[in-house]
C-alpha cells in the first residue's frame, strides 16, 4: 500500500477507536458510580462538535504560539502513529514523542494566559519529572531484548514468549503511565477538575478539536505500545480485545480513585518508577 | 487490506450508534424508567449480533458484508440514550452466542 494511504488509515484508525475507548471508558466509570452514563459515542460527537464551533481566541493569549501549539500536538502524535503502527520504527523515538507532547501540554497552557492554563503549566512540568522516568522502561525493555525497534521485539517475543512475563515490573511502569493518560485518572493532574480543563480551558473551537483529536490518537498509540511491546504479536482482534480490556480496566481503577494532589501523584508515580526499575534490574540479575 | 475492512467496521458501528442515538431520541421521550423490552430493536440487536458472530453461516455474503451490516445494527441499538438497549443487546449476545457456540461444538 502506498506510504501517505499506509499513514492516513492508520491516523483515522487511531482516532477513531481512541474516541471510542474514551467513551467506553466514561460509561463504565457510570455504571461504577451507578449513572446511566454517556453513550459510547459522545467522546466522539463532542470531538467533532468543536469543528462547528465559532473558534475566538482569548485577549491574553500569546499570539501565533497559542494557535501552534494545538496543531503541534496532533502533528506529534501522527508522527507517533507513522514511527508506531505504520514503519514499526523505533521506541527511543516515541520516547522523544513522549517528551515533546509533555512540552507542549505545558506550553499549550502558558500560552492561553489564564490562571488555569497557568497552574497546568505548572503541573505539566510536574508530572513531566515523574512520567519520563517511568518512560526508562525502554531501558528495561533494552537490557532484556538488546533492541530497540518494535519490530525487531515482536520477533524476539514471538520467539521467547511475551515480555509481560519475563519483565513484568517494566510493564506495570508503562501501566502507571498509560494510568496518567487516562481522563479522571488519580494522576491527571495537569486536567484536574479544581483547575477547569487544565491546559485546555482556553481552547476553544477548532483548536480544541484537535486537543481532542490529539488526545484519541495518545490514548490508541499508549495502548498499542503497550499490547506490542509487551504481550507480542498480535492480530486486529488481538489489538481490539486488548485496548477494550485496558480501558474498561482503567475505568474501574479511575472511577474509585479521588484525583492525587500534585505532590501525592508524584510521589506514587516515582515510587512505581523506582520499584520498577530497581526491582526489573534484580530481576533480571536473578534470572 | 485487513486495515480497510477494520477502518470499515468501526465506521460502520459508528454510523449505526449516532442513527441509533438520533432515532432513539425520537422515539423515546422519557428517560429510562420503565424498563421494559422494546420488540423492534430486540429483533434488530438479535439479528445485528447474530451477523457479527455467525458471519460464517452466511455462505452466500461476503464475511466483511455480514460482519460490517451486523455492527451497523449491534451499533443502532447499543448507541441508544442512555438505559435504552441495554437488555436488547444482553439477549442479542446471548442468542447469537448460543447459536455459534451450539454450531461449533457440533
Amino acid at each position: 500500500m502506498n506510504l501517505m494511504a499506509n499513514i492516513l488509515l492508520n491516523v483515522l484508525i487511531a482516532f477513531l477507536i481512541g474516541s471510542l475507548l474514551f467513551g467506553l471508558q466514561r460509561k463504565v466509570m457510570a455504571r461504577i458510580q451507578t449513572r446511566p452514563g454517556p453513550p459510547i459515542i459522545q467522546h466522539l460527537l463532542h470531538t467533532l462538535k468543536f469543528f462547528i464551533k465559532e473558534s475566538s481566541f482569548p485577549y491574553t493569549a500569546a499570539m501565533p504560539f497559542y494557535i501552534a501549539i494545538a496543531s503541534m500536538l496532533c502533528a506529534i502524535w501522527v508522527s507517533a502513529v507513522i514511527v508506531g503502527p505504520v514503519i514499526e520504527g523505533s521506541l527511543l523515538l516515541f520516547f522523544g514523542i513522549y517528551a515533546l507532547q509533555k512540552i507542549v501540554e505545558h506550553n499549550a497552557g502558558s500560552s492561553s494566559g489564564s490562571p488555569y492554563g497557568k497552574l497546568s503549566c505548572v503541573r505539566a512540568v510536574f508530572s513531566a519529572a515523574a512520567e519520563v522516568p517511568l518512560f526508562a522502561v525502554l531501558v528495561i525493555i533494552y537490557l532484556q531484548t538488546q533492541t530497540m525497534v518494535i519490530s525487531d521485539i515482536i520477533n524476539y517475543q514471538a520467539v521467547n514468549g511475551p515480555l509481560i512475563f519475563t519483565i513484568p515490573l517494566a510493564a506495570l511502569m508503562f501501566f502507571v503511565l498509560i494510568l496518567s493518560k487516562s481522563p479522571y485518572s488519580p494522576f491527571a493532574i495537569t486536567k484536574g477538575k479544581d483547575i477547569v480543563s487544565g491546559y485546555e480551558t482556553e481552547h476553544f473551537g477548532v483548536l480544541r478539536g484537535y486537543l481532542m483529536i490529539s488526545e484519541s490518537i495518545a490514548w490508541y498509540m499508549l495502548l498499542w505500545v503497550f499490547l506490542t511491546v509487551f504481550i507480542g504479536p498480535l492480530g486486529i482482534l488481538g489489538y481490539l480485545v486488548g485496548m477494550v480490556a485496558i480501558s474498561v480496566l482503567i475505568a474501574f481503577i479511575n472511577s474509585i480513585t479521588p484525583l492525587l494532589n500534585p505532590n501525592h501523584s508524584i510521589m506514587v508515580q516515582i515510587t512505581f518508577a523506582f520499584i520498577g526499575i530497581v526491582g526489573s534490574l534484580v530481576l533480571m540479575l536473578v534470572m | 487490506m485487513d486495515e480497510i475492512t477494520y477502518l470499515i467496521y468501526i465506521i460502520s458501528f459508528v454510523l449505526g450508534s449516532v442513527l441509533g442515538l438520533l432515532l432513539s431520541y425520537k422515539k423515546y421521550n422519557q428517560p429510562f424508567v420503565t424498563k421494559k423490552i422494546d420488540p423492534v430493536a430486540l429483533i434488530i440487536s438479535i439479528a445485528g449480533w447474530f451477523l457479527v458472530l455467525n458471519s460464517a453461516l452466511l455462505f452466500f455474503l461476503p464475511s466483511f458484508v455480514s460482519i460490517s451490516l451486523g455492527l451497523f445494527l449491534v451499533a443502532l441499538v447499543l448507541g441508544m440514550r442512555p438505559g435504552y438497549g441495554r437488555y436488547e443487546t444482553v439477549f442479542g449476545i446471548l442468542i447469537s452466542a448460543v447459536v455459534w457456540l451450539a454450531l461449533t461444538i457440533i
